[in-house]
């Protein structure tokens, strides 16, 4: 265990290791762009939608089901589908990380529209109701996919090590992954906090 | 925002980001499998403390370790099978482990990995060396008759285009457009078999390697799709001639002779076992194996089922 926390650390620190196609530089680039673009495209889609049906007050219903609907959608069941039909292409990645960010960003939008007793509002978060980063969070963490299908990103190696019994590399890949989720959160939350800093919480 | 919902969001972010590893670790077990050396202890027979078949991630190995477990229930044995562990950089190190007792393997794939460059094309010759080459505790049984081979297929239009026969002529077109790419699971990056003995031995030179699965839907919808050149196959697949896919031969030898043989612990191999799986290797022929492949890939059969109809169409077992 010490040995490969010892080789996991020298992993992550050596310089051949973060340069070339395969450094971890260029796949945190690619991972980086996956997330944030689909994200991006989520939340074209998923904004308008949400903003839409807070503002009419109709198909609250339908909205609340398309989330729990996407959080029961598996994902990498998606991606090899549109595999299957577009063939070899981003399209999978892309389809399946906008489908899983769009019903959070709909449901958020639509209860940050409505003008509800605060009660009410504790209880939706309760029920999984929350702020966007998640989505953008739960993006990151599952734009490893993108490897699934022979594409890059930090999935490469979670998938790479996995396939060639390369312990470090596996961890490696899931460790910069969780970093990657967790300093996004950070960054989120302070730009939110910043934009919001006159408002009561 | 209150703080409070950030940590929650960072659980939920963090819970997720370990949901996909753990999604391909449940297809692959990453270190040991139950973190024990087995219940039973050297010297303990089959039938004492039952066995446990492991299988590789692909079609083919677990239509085989249904078939042993077939045979062997049959043999009176108690079998456990633990399906599509992984690539063989995974199986091999849980059968030392002693995770699993028995694993269906192929000999020229098995020696590649054991000793490197030892592999011949001879299948007496390459069960000698395995026999050499297998660290203490595990052993091989004798090899059945049926074999398959990894291949390396183009379509036929690609084969037509550019006049492909041999490797030795993907080398040289690959010389000439410098463009080729090639569709594997992503050991076989590391393979001598694969993109590394590709390379050495023919000079075969890719643009890209894309990590794709072991012979299954991803690879195969990339080739028909264009999207690779070339991809890693196996010839019991009835979809290579299905699609009038050009399997390009190998004069060189690269790729070994791969008749199917038991990989077995030591402490499981008694007589009762040895005698049912040589039954089994006798009368399974490389056709039929094809045809049960084809069975579960292109029918959607259980494995399992596949295997048990089999077994009793054979009189291997009730």
């Amino acid at each position: 265990m010490y040995e490969l926390i010892t080789n996991l650390g020298a992993w992550l620190t050596s310089g051949t290791q973060w340069s070339g196609y395969d450094g971890i530089a260029h796949r945190l680039a690619e991972h980086l762009q996956y997330s944030l673009l689909a994200t991006l495209i989520a939340a074209a889609i998923g904004l308008p939608l949400g903003l839409l049906i807070g503002h009419t007050g109709r198909g609250a219903f339908i909205a609340i089901n398309l989330s729990s609907f996407g959080r029961a959608l598996p994902t990498v069941g998606l991606v090899v589908l549109v595999f299957l039909a577009s063939g070899l292409s981003m399209w999978p990645v892309y389809i399946a990380l906008v489908a899983l960010a769009v019903p959070s960003i709909v449901t958020n939008t639509y209860a940050g529209m409505t003008a509800v007793d605060p009660d009410v509002k504790d209880a939706a978060r309760g029920q999984g109701m929350r702020w966007h980063p998640l989505a953008l969070i739960q993006v990151v963490a599952t734009a490893t996919i993108a490897a699934y299908v022979s594409f890059g990103g930090l999935g490469r190696y979670v998938l790479d090590g996995l396939a060639q019994r390369d312990l470090v590399q596996v961890m490696g890949g899931a460790v910069l992954v969780a970093v990657v989720a967790i300093a996004l959160d950070l960054v989120l939350s302070g730009v939110q906090r910043f934009l919001f800093r006159h408002r009561p919480a | 925002m209150a703080l409070p919902m950030n940590r929650r969001a960072l659980l939920g972010g963090l819970f997720a980001a370990a949901s996909v590893p753990a999604l391909a670790a449940c297809s692959g077990g990453i270190t040991s499998l139950d973190g024990g050396n087995g219940s039973s202890g050297s010297g303990t027979g089959s039938s004492a403390g039952g066995l446990t078949i492991g299988t590789a991630n692909f079609t083919e190995n677990q239509v085989l370790g249904c078939l042993y477990a077939a045979v062997l229930q049959q043999a009176g044995v108690k079998v456990k099978v633990r399906p599509n562990l992984g690539s063989r950089e995974i199986v091999i190190p849980a059968l030392k482990a002693g995770d699993i007792d028995l694993l269906p393997e192929y000999q020229g794939a098995l020696l590649n990995y054991l000793a490197p460059k030892d592999a011949s094309a001879e299948p007496g010759t390459m069960q000698n060396a395995l026999i050499l080459a297998l660290p203490a505790g595990l052993q091989v049984l004798p090899y059945g008759q049926a074999a398959d081979s990894d291949c390396f297929a183009v379509t036929r239009a690609t084969a037509r285009k550019y006049g492909l026969v041999t490797l030795a002529d993907l080398a040289d077109l690959a010389k000439q457009n410098g463009k080729l790419v090639i569709g594997a699971a992503p050991e076989v990056k590391k393979r001598r078999v694969g993109a590394v003995g590709l390379q050495e031995v023919y000079g075969v030179e890719f643009k890209e390697f894309k990590s794709l699965d072991s012979d299954g839907p991803l690879v195969k919808g990339a080739l028909k799709k264009g999207d690779v050149d070339v991809a890693n196959l196996f010839t019991t697949d009835t979809d290579i001639a299905a699609n009038g896919w050009v399997v390009l031969t190998d004069p060189k030898n690269l790729i070994p002779s791969q008749h199917i043989v038991p990989l077995i612990a030591d402490r499981k191999a008694d007589d009762t076992v040895r005698k049912a799986l040589a039954r089994l290797g006798n009368v399974l022929t490389t056709d039929q194996l094809t045809q049960l492949n084809s069975q579960v890939d292109n029918d959607k059969k259980d494995p399992e089922d596949v295997a048990n109809a089999y077994a009793k169409e054979k009189g291997l077992a009730k």
